[in-house]
């Protein structure tokens, strides 16, 4: 629907459906195999000489310096196959939108230059939280000009891979936090193997622990909440971006399998319930596509109340994409619950999108705040 | 007032009053001693749930996961080492004779901490329920008092239960799709027995079993007619296993492929074939087959249903417990009018589906499988009767030729149509709902724990992959509303024909 809606858009949806038909459709059932198989390090290269890494980041920084729209474009092809590497994609970009919304576009300039493999282009983060709710931070001690990072940090998203992480941290007045940037070959980090997750296999996530670990103040101190309302409302809308990719993909083989598969005598789509179940995705899927452009457009156009409507959107197709990736196992029976048909990763993979950016009540108590304008509601 | 008269014509109508009031028809006939036994057998699984299952179930997913080859051997040997695989079957055939609804609110219990586990244990309740459900007393005798002796000397005997093929699985639950579909395990009528060709698949801890239940045809084009049950002993030749697969969820109970290439079986190992419904029944055998099958999952289903209640009670433990710890705003979580109405909302599904089950035990308890077993009289007498009578004087009995015979009449011959209906269609609406249920909450759980749920040592994760099976076995759900359709609703309709939209 965004290609659809954005003709000039079409290269780079055939940048997205060529990388993911040729680097991941054959072989994604291995690729998810992770941390109890190889990660697939060659793919993540990939994406990166490809310039998959940098798609909102400008390009005098090293990126491909596209919109809202680019991205999403993006994110929902890839996921249509494997959705891992959107949420490595995703994550990146969060890192680097979160620094260029604190207005520290020089320090990334620095952490980026010279960047010649995936790694030293990677920017671990937090994608799966709003901080707020992180309930152990570490502190940050200012010596000199230097900040110092103790404690610990959980579910750092790419930790296990990237050269430098973005960890938001208190001081030590525990007021606001702060975002500050890691190098992650620097003494006084210790990070976890791969946490076993629910889905998104290979966007690893490991915990941290920081023992005086040196780190560089992003933006202002206490800051971080703004920047985080600020480019969470745009990512809300890349998260729904993927969440649709992966009921487009469980829509379609669930659709083809109905075609094939026959039980009572006829191919099982002719049965109504069966139809009406692909109706519901159908149903779902078009809303979600709608959804997700109108909210890219909206963005795109600085309309009015835009931030609520992407962030209202966003959760309304995370909902649907886990109610119909579960119609989509339940399509293929008991096939639909095995390795060997991606609907299973699907039903998994689309729960473990819906809580990017943070709990997704909590995302809804946030909107109505923000919509009421009344600072004093709960949570 | 009503006359008498009036108040039976009135409680006729639809909903038949007969049909869905069952706790209250039932509780006044329920034997006192079940509500002992029913608080012994949770306390049982509280316990098993402490010492074995929850210092397991995340290590062995793990492991699992490492090796996707993995066979739960020694879960089987502690599970046998705790009387599981025994307690359930009824004292005459050498078991602890334990009532048989008190094995659901057993089951919730486990399912709330692991459904894998308790799949590995509940399953070969499924084998059992395909033995006895047609009343083949000998036969029966034959495979549970291996199922005794393996509890004895600690090798563990489970049984499973073989009907789903590769072309046919919904079809393989219903006789009125059988026919229309494709079977393809052929069974062949030779001296002395049958001779089994073909593929079962997803059959749950079918490499882990010692014997199986099979369903085989002796015409594959009109399978309902021709059914054969017969159980099959691992290791007899013609019977082999392929791979077990690759699961999303459940995974320490593993889901085999089996293969019979001319696998003979004798005539003694037979449970059910139509030249032995011929000699009990004079009903057709279309419906007797429909009949063996109804009061299979009538007991199984509602076992299932109990699975979903666990997995919502499940979640709803680990959401109220992440809610009191986890501080938003300086105050912890459970503190928010939403979250107690949420963990509310997730406690009402618990209870409603631990409701349906309960119902549908009922049913079963008044007018099915369970019937005879927990009239008063007869639970009292088998429950107290001393260990050395049972023995010597009972347990011979269920090798009579007239015991199998008075057992197949009751089972599939005497039972009304009515009853197979309220059993059956009771049972499909445990099943589907408490499922429903259990994915509700657990689906709830994760989105209020976030990014915590996320983590597989956080259990929600592993409890949502595991409920969606029970979306599916035992009859998809989907099948299973269209069964609850053809029994409880269907009848008052009596024009309206149910799978036959194609016609
Ligand atoms: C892990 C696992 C363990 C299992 N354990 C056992 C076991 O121990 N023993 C055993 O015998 N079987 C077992 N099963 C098989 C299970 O019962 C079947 O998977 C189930 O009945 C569905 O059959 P199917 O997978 O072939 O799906 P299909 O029958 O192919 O169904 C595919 C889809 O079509 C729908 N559909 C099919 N026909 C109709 C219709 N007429 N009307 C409306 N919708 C229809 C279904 O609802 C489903 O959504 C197991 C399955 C799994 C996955």
């Amino acid at each position: 629907m965004i290609g659809t809606m954005n003709p000039e858009l079409k290269p780079f949806e055939e940048l997205a459906a060529s990388f993911a038909e040729k680097e991941l459709a054959k072989n994604i059932e291995e690729h998810d195999r992770y941390p109890f198989g190889e990660l697939f390090t060659d793919v993540i290269e990939k994406a990166f000489s490809v310039g998959l890494l940098g798609v909102t980041l400008p390009e005098d920084l090293g990126g491909i310096g596209q919109g809202i729209s680019t991205l999403c474009l993006i994110l929902e092809r890839i996921s249509q196959v494997d959705s891992s590497p959107s949420g490595i994609i995703f994550t990146n970009t969060l890192s680097q939108e979160l620094m260029i919304a604190s207005g520290s576009r020089d320090l990334l300039r620095e952490t980026l230059s010279g960047a010649n493999t995936a790694y030293d282009f990677l920017i671990a983060a937090c994608s799966f939280s709003n901080p707020a709710e992180i309930q152990h931070m570490p502190v940050a001690q200012k010596r000199g000009s230097a900040y110092h990072l103790t404690g610990n940090l959980d579910y750092v998203v790419l930790g296990g891979i990237a050269s430098h992480a973005l960890v938001p941290a208190y001081r030590a007045d525990r007021s606001r936090y702060s975002f500050f940037l890691v190098d992650l070959s620097d003494t006084g980090i210790e990070k976890s193997g791969a946490v076993f997750s629910l889905g998104l296999h290979a966007c690893p996530a490991v915990d941290m622990v920081f023992d005086g670990a040196k780190a560089r103040l992003v933006g202002e101190e206490g800051k971080g909440p703004t920047y985080f309302a600020d480019v969470s409302k745009k990512m809300h809308i890349a998260a729904a971006a993927m969440s649709t990719g992966i009921m487009k993909g469980s829509f379609k083989e669930a659709l083809s399998y109905s075609k094939d598969r026959f039980q009572g005598g006829c191919a099982i789509i002719n049965w109504s319930e069966v139809s009406m179940i692909l109706a519901n995705m159908a149903v779902k899927l078009n809303v979600g596509e709608l959804c997700v452009a109108q909210a890219c457009q909206a963005l795109e156009q600085s309309t009015h109340d835009w931030q609520h409507h992407c962030t209202a959107a966003a959760l309304h197709v995370h909902e649907l994409a886990c109610d119909a990736v579960t119609d989509g196992v339940q399509v293929l029976g008991g096939n639909g619950y095995m390795k060997d048909y991606g609907q299973e990763k699907r039903f998994r993979d689309a729960r473990q999108v819906q809580a990017l950016l943070g709990i997704a009540p909590l995302k809804k108590i946030s909107l109505i705040r923000d919509i009421s304008g009344f600072e004093e509601l709960c949570g | 007032m009503l006359t008498r008269g009036e108040v039976s014509a009135l409680i006729q109508r639809f909903p038949k009053v007969e049909d869905t009031l069952l706790s209250l028809q039932y509780a006044p006939k329920m034997p006192k001693g079940m509500v002992q036994e029913t608080k012994a057998a949770i306390a049982l699984a509280r316990k098993f749930n402490n010492e074995v299952a929850r210092p397991l179930a995340l290590k062995l997913d793990r492991k699992t996961h490492e090796d996707p080859d993995y066979l739960p051997w020694e879960l089987v040997e502690t599970a046998n080492r705790w009387g599981f695989y025994t307690r359930w079957i009824p004292r005459m055939l050498g078991g602890w004779g334990l009532n048989m609804p008190s094995m659901s609110y057993f089951t919730e219990e486990l399912a709330s901490v692991c459904l894998g586990i308790t799949n590995v244990i509940g399953v070969h309740y499924l084998g059992i329920a395909g033995i006895t459900a047609c009343g083949n007393l000998k036969v029966a005798k034959r495979v549970l008092s291996e199922v005794v002796e393996g509890e004895k000397t600690g090798t563990p005997c489970i049984v499973s239960l073989s009907i789903t093929e590769p072309s046919a699985g919904t079809d393989v639950e219903e006789t009125d799709l059988m026919d229309k579909g494709t079977v393809t395990c052929h069974a062949e009528r030779v001296k002395g027995g049958y001779v089994f060709n073909g593929r079962k698949i997803f059959i749950s801890m079918g490499h882990v079993s010692t014997w199986t239940v099979v369903f085989g045809y002796t015409d594959l084009k009109r399978p309902s007619e021709t059914a054969v049950a017969a159980v099959v002993k691992t290791g007899s030749p013609g019977f082999s296993f392929g791979s077990h697969e690759n699961k999303m969820g459940q995974r320490v109970c593993p889901a085999s492929e089996l293969i019979f290439e001319d696998c003979f079986v004798p005539d003694n190992l037979i449970l059910m074939d139509a030249e032995k419904a011929r000699k009990y029944t004079g009903k057709p055998i279309r419906e007797v087959t429909q009949r063996y099958t109804d009061y299979v999952v009538s007991a199984t289903r509602a076992g299932v249903g109990a699975m979903g209640a666990g997995a919502a009670r499940g979640a709803f433990e680990h959401a109220m417990q992440y809610a009191s710890e986890t501080f938003i705003s300086g105050k912890p979580l459970i503190h928010y009018e939403w979250v107690q109405c949420l963990l509310a909302e997730m406690y009402k599904n618990a209870m409603l589906a631990r409701l349906t089950y309960i119902e549908a035990n009922y049913a079963n308890s008044l007018r099915g499988m369970y019937k005879i077993l927990q009239l008063k009289p007869f639970y009292y007498y088998y429950k107290h009767v001393p260990q050395a009578y049972n023995d010597k004087v009972l347990s011979p009995l269920t090798e009579k030729d007239w015991m199998t015979s008075l057992m197949i009449r009751t089972n599939l011959d005497w039972q009304f149509q009515s009853d197979q209906n309220c059993t059956s269609g009771w049972a499909s609406l445990a099943k589907f709902s408490g499922t429903d249920l259990g994915m509700k909450n657990c689906q709830l759980a994760l989105e209020l724990m976030g990014q915590t749920g996320l983590r597989q040592e956080r259990w929600v994760e592993k409890m949502l992959r595991d409920i969606k099976l029970c979306q599916i076995y035992e009859g998809t759900n989907q099948l299973n509303r269209v069964n609850l359709f053809k029994c409880l609703i269907g009848p008052a309709h009596p024009q309206v024909r149910v799978f036959d939209e194609q016609g």
